[in-house]
């Protein structure tokens, strides 16, 4: 008796426990058919909002197809849509990567230096847009060579800063900071992102990381999100082994705190082309100025600081009268007057031929390029700089002029031909004389018919360029240009042409163009701007 | 001078002449008209001359400078100077090229001292380009004054080797530009900072030794002067005592020669009574008690710069201060003399005969467009530009008032088609449709239509454009005459209506080219209107076409440039006759409109 019954009792509790295990399963089920549904719930939510946008404005631009400007700027609303639309995608997409466990993390040297200018490019415009005073702060910089996932890493910072620009009332403030702290022969990156908007509860707080979760205000309208983006954070941090702390309160702010071990590798200062040189800053901030000093001071360079635009002329005309010339030309962030940096690099690069210009700037180097490079900047350091970055970015850009291997007073044409028509024997000495330090080679026509004749009578990709009097005997420019252009061989239609001519007249030059031609260089010939052409052209 | 040199500067001249309306006499009406047909012909051939001159011998001489004799640059920097002798403006552009092309030159040959000069007279080329963009805040005159301060910071930087440098008057080039870096700078505390040490330099028997020959007293009074004109940072602080000290020192220096005698310069009489009222040594009464009585004691008639300054100056000044002190405007006698004042500033600007018409002239002209202080109880802003524009830019009216013509042909065409098309208009949607609607909207188009080129009045562009094609820098300058007639004609009551004609004619209609880009056609509720203008714009100045063949290219232009909406009318026939036929009249009814102001028919224009 006593024996069934311990049997049968035994047998109870097995069937009591999988009972339990089966509610429990139940349980996972229902709770995975919940999260499934308040997933797609959320999903097509999230999905809808752009979506009627898109198929709205669609009609909208449709309706009012004959008015151009009204259809872009239905387009344009399309665009934002439409982008919102995919970040919610491929966050979904990260998220079922990360749960799979398909995504990885690589391990790839990076420069500190590099993704923080990255990270800040984006968030900056936001940030601006909603008027937030924006301060960056780094310390115990030691290692800017890091072995890491800098993507992802550059998604976690973006993410975070984004939050802060978001939920952070309009003129509000978000503080910044990187440091480096050694532990185990490995740099851990400590990130912080303090600001004093509206901070979160604390039972929010406890599901931060669960999908779909998002603050709710009534101080913040039209906040934007997938609601996924901390879900990724914690996630990405977690494959990095790293950690993540938030405090926050309610109306008192959030200070976010994300510690990344990495391996990192030891900085190499290339001060060789440096030494012997004159640098001169232009810089107007006293942070930067202090920054300077102590990394020029460290590498033990020569150098002076001016903090405006007329000091930086000032200086330079003085050492240049005493013989004693800046090798180069550092633009800083501030120089002492707004928008004036492209103006003040033209205006130096005009006046001052030897002179490398290096621009050290938060601008998007993306999307200033182009124009930088026609001010006659040559070399582009990125803001937040640290020593590496700073030193080794000035060697190179000195480097380069030496070498002639990028864009600099005068570029390295080896190898290329030029077609060089004047009627003028001492000008085109001139400009023989000037073209000689590319070591470019030349050849010479006297007069329209002869470049014509040298044009046609070489090889396919003879040349690369041709600089064209206008005024010439025999056969002018435009006649000479329109010959060349009208001819079938592969190179005419392609083949860079440059007018060479002080007819100063708007019309003059529109005709140039509109005759076949690339650009226009006024005489009498300005060295740097015939190199500045030279350099863009080939 | 060489002969081309001195054709071109005679050309110039004549056509100066040629295009003053009210210069050319005549017994009547019908006799005027013909010579100002004739006039219009001259002015035609001598541009063409010009252009000519200037294609075929100046171009290639700066083309050859490396070879040039030092004869022909002789000659070529006294047809520089002869073209812009700092009082007449003949032609700042050509004085530009020439020293910019002589600076290239002289950078090149590694001649220092005449790098010296060159970077001064480019500073100072520079200087009278970027007066012509007087009150038009906008990027390029940023650019413009950036690269003039920097001209002449690098001519005043060799300062520190003037005991070095061998040539005085190099050395008198070095001090001007280090003085004249003040006049470029937007910045007060800084034209503070760098006239004090001017005054400083100039009275230092350090620099004054090594450069006896030159005229120190001269240039020291000449930068008290500059000093004085700073005096609007008393009001604004932000200085050191010593700085303080140095502006009211400098007002009191320019002042003291002129408080002793029977007529003095109210030009630097006025500095010194602004700086009592700033430092609060006198009160706003009596501010305005001098203000008047400097006002009234000037003959109408003066147009030296004492003149212009009391008759011109003084009431934008007196209408600065009411606008800025709201008690003023309640008073019936400040605004009661305010509107005598401008009146008489009125008759001053309307009866200046054209050899007075200075490069001070204009920049008076500019400052009563940018400040004219628009209230009730004062001529209209509106009313006063259109005198402006018959009497100075005679060519502009004619040519604006065609355009108007046009817009009211048109607008009509497209209202009796179309009712509800000028609807996104406010003030023209409230009309209900009707006779009152089209006159309505026929009225403010051609407004729009004389207003599109308002810019230009103040850019004294007009006679630049008679007198040859433009350079590229100019022709960006140019452009800016949307954004500053915009500007100028929005912030009036009377002219506001008319601001975004002006801003957006040169805009494509799809945004794809033109100027400015900073118009944004949606967001402008007179968009239609100003898609308008933009094509009566193109064929009223398609001089090259045929009135029927400039609608044609405005049709082939359609989407891209040109509003879909408005070339869908101008397939009408009957509308194409009415352009025609406008055409046909040879601008008749306007010159006699012009006619009318010169005989004292129209009194609102001699008063």
């Amino acid at each position: 008796m006593d024996e069934a019954s311990v049997t049968l009792k035994q047998q109870n509790e097995q069937l009591q426990r999988e009972i339990e295990s089966l509610r429990l399963r139940l349980q996972e089920a229902q709770n995975a058919n919940l999260a499934k549904e308040s997933f797609l719930s959320n999903m097509s939510h999230d999905i809808r909002t752009p979506m009627n946008a898109i198929v709205g404005m669609t009609a909208l631009a449709k309706k009012h197809i004959d008015e151009k400007s009204r259809v872009s700027d239905a387009l344009d609303k399309i665009e934002i849509a439409s982008s919102h639309l995919l970040s919610l995608i491929n966050d979904v997409l990260d998220m079922s990567r990360i749960n799979s466990g398909r995504m990885t993390v690589v391990e790839e040297l990076f420069s500190l230096g590099d993704l923080l200018h990255e990270t800040l490019t984006i968030v900056r415009p936001q940030a601006e847009q909603r008027q937030h005073s924006f301060h960056f702060d780094a310390e115990n910089i030691f290692a800017e060579s890091l072995y890491g996932d800098a993507l992802r890493l550059r998604q976690i910072y973006v993410n975070i800063i984004n939050n802060a620009v978001k939920y952070t009332p309009e003129r509000g403030e978000i503080t910044l900071s990187v440091r480096e702290e050694e532990a185990d022969g490995r740099c851990v990156l400590v990130f912080l992102c303090r600001d004093n908007g509206i901070g979160m509860s604390e039972d929010f707080l406890q599901r931060i990381f669960d999908p779909f979760e998002r603050v709710s205000s009534s101080t913040l309208s039209g906040v934007e999100g997938t609601g996924l983006g901390m879900s990724i954070v914690k996630k990405l941090i977690d494959a990095m082994a790293g950690t993540i702390a938030i405090e926050s309160a309610p109306g008192r702010g959030t200070t976010v705190t994300i510690r990344i071990p990495l391996r990192y590798e030891s900085v190499h200062l290339n001060t060789a082309p440096l030494e012997s040189r004159r640098l001169l800053i232009i810089e107007a901030d006293e942070a930067l100025q202090t920054l300077y000093r102590r990394f020029l001071d460290e590498a033990g360079l020569s150098y002076t600081i001016v903090s405006s635009s007329s000091a930086a002329v000032s200086a330079i005309t003085e050492a240049d009268f005493r013989g004693e010339g800046y090798s180069c030309a550092i633009l800083g962030r501030d120089v002492g007057r707004s928008n004036s940096i492209f103006e003040l690099a033209s205006y130096l690069h005009k006046a001052k031929s030897e002179l490398t210009l290096v621009l050290v700037s938060d601008l998007d180097w993306g999307e200033i390029e182009y124009r930088a490079n026609r001010s006659g900047i040559s070399a582009f350091i990125p803001i937040p700089f640290f020593r590496k970055s700073l030193i080794n970015g000035l060697a190179h850009a000195l480097e380069s002029s030496d070498t002639g291997t990028v864009s600099s007073a005068v570029p390295d044409l080896t190898g290329k031909r030029i077609l060089l028509a004047e009627d003028n024997d001492i000008n085109r000495e001139i400009a023989c004389e000037i073209l000689s330090a590319t070591k470019v080679s030349v050849d010479c026509a006297a007069n329209g018919q002869e470049a014509v004749d040298l044009f046609l009578g070489s090889a396919v990709g003879t040349y690369d360029l041709i600089l064209m009097d206008i005024q010439m005997p025999v056969m002018d420019g435009y006649a000479a240009v329109a010959r060349i252009r009208g001819e079938a061989r592969e190179d005419a239609q392609t083949i860079p042409i440059f007018a060479m001519t002080a007819n100063a007249f708007a019309e003059d030059i529109a005709r140039a163009r509109a005759g076949g031609m690339n650009g226009h260089i006024a005489k009498p010939i300005d060295i740097n701007l015939l190199m500045q052409t030279l350099r863009q052209a080939l | 001078m060489l002969s081309y040199q001195q054709q071109y500067l005679e050309n110039v001249r004549k056509i100066a002449a040629l295009s003053d309306f009210y210069g050319i006499s005549a017994p009547d009406y019908e006799s005027w008209y013909e010579k100002q047909l004739l006039s219009r012909r001259q002015i035609a051939t001598l541009r063409e001359e010009n252009i000519a001159l200037l294609s075929g011998y100046l171009f290639p001489a700066l083309d050859e400078l490396h070879t040039a004799s030092e004869a022909d640059i002789n000659a070529l920097e006294e047809f520089a100077g002869a073209l812009m002798d700092w009082s007449t403006n003949l032609d700042c552009g050509i004085y530009l090229l020439i020293h910019d092309s002589l600076l290239s030159l002289y950078r090149f040959r590694r001649d220092r001292n005449r790098v010296i000069k060159e970077l001064y007279m480019v500073g100072m080329g520079l200087y009278y380009q970027s007066r012509s963009l007087q009150g038009i805040e906008c990027e390029a005159l940023t650019a413009l004054r950036f690269r003039n301060e920097m001209v002449f910071t690098e001519g005043g930087s060799y300062l520190k080797f003037f005991s070095e440098l061998d040539d005085e008057e190099t050395k008198g080039y070095i001090i001007r530009s280090l003085a004249n870096i003040a006049i470029c700078s937007s910045d007060l505390g800084r034209r503070v900072a760098i006239s004090k040490r001017v005054l400083q330099i100039v009275q230092d028997d350090y620099y004054r030794s090594r450069a006896p020959s030159l005229p120190w007293d001269t240039f020291l009074q000449r930068t008290h002067m500059q000093m004085s004109s700073n005096r609007a940072v008393l009001s604004k602080g932000g200085l050191s005592a010593e700085e303080l000290a140095a502006v009211l020192e400098s007002c009191e220096v320019v002042f003291k020669p002129e408080s002793g005698t029977e007529t003095p310069n109210v030009r630097w009489l006025w500095p010194y009574y602004e700086m009592e009222y700033s430092c609060g040594f006198v009160d706003l009464a009596t501010t305005l008690s001098r203000m008047e009585r400097l006002i009234e004691d000037a003959p109408y008639d003066s147009y030296d710069v004492s003149g212009l300054y009391a008759n011109v100056q003084l009431p934008i000044y007196y209408g600065r201060l009411v606008r800025d002190n709201p008690s003023l405007q309640t008073k019936h006698e400040h605004i009661r003399f305010l509107d005598r004042a401008y009146r008489k500033m009125m008759r001053t600007l309307l009866s200046c005969p054209a050899e007075s018409f200075t490069d001070f002239f204009f920049y008076n002209i500019c400052l009563v467009v940018t400040d004219y202080f628009e209230i009730d109880g004062v001529e209209s802003y509106r009313d006063i530009t259109t005198k402006l524009m018959k009497r100075l830019t005679g060519h502009l009216y004619i040519r604006s008032r065609r355009a108007g013509e046009l817009m009211r042909l048109c607008s009509t065409a497209i209202y009796r088609s179309d009712p509800a098309f000028f609807d996104d208009i406010g003030f023209l949607r409230s009309v209900p449709n009707g006779a009152e609607k089209e006159k309505a909207v026929a009225d403010y188009a051609e407004q729009c239509g004389l207003y599109h080129d308002f810019g230009l009045i103040k850019m004294n562009f007009e006679r630049l454009c008679q007198t040859r094609d433009l350079f590229e820098g100019e022709q960006r300058m140019y452009e800016l005459h949307t954004i500053s007639g915009h500007d100028d004609l929005a912030a009036r009551r009377s002219t506001a209506i008319f601001a975004d004609a002006a801003l957006g004619h040169h805009r494509w209609y799809d945004g794809s080219d033109g100027y400015p880009a900073d118009y944004v056609r949606n967001s402008s509720p007179y968009r239609q209107m100003t898609d308008l203008v933009a094509v009566v714009a193109f064929i009223n100045d398609c001089d090259a076409l045929s009135p029927r063949e400039a609608v044609a290219s405005v049709i082939a232009q359609e989407h891209s440039r040109f509003s879909p909406l408005i070339t869908a009318f101008l397939s009408d026939e009957a509308l194409l006759a009415g352009i025609e036929e406008i055409f046909r009249q040879h601008d008749e009814p306007y010159y006699r409109e012009l006619y009318c102001g010169l005989t004292g028919s129209d009194s609102e224009t001699t008063n």
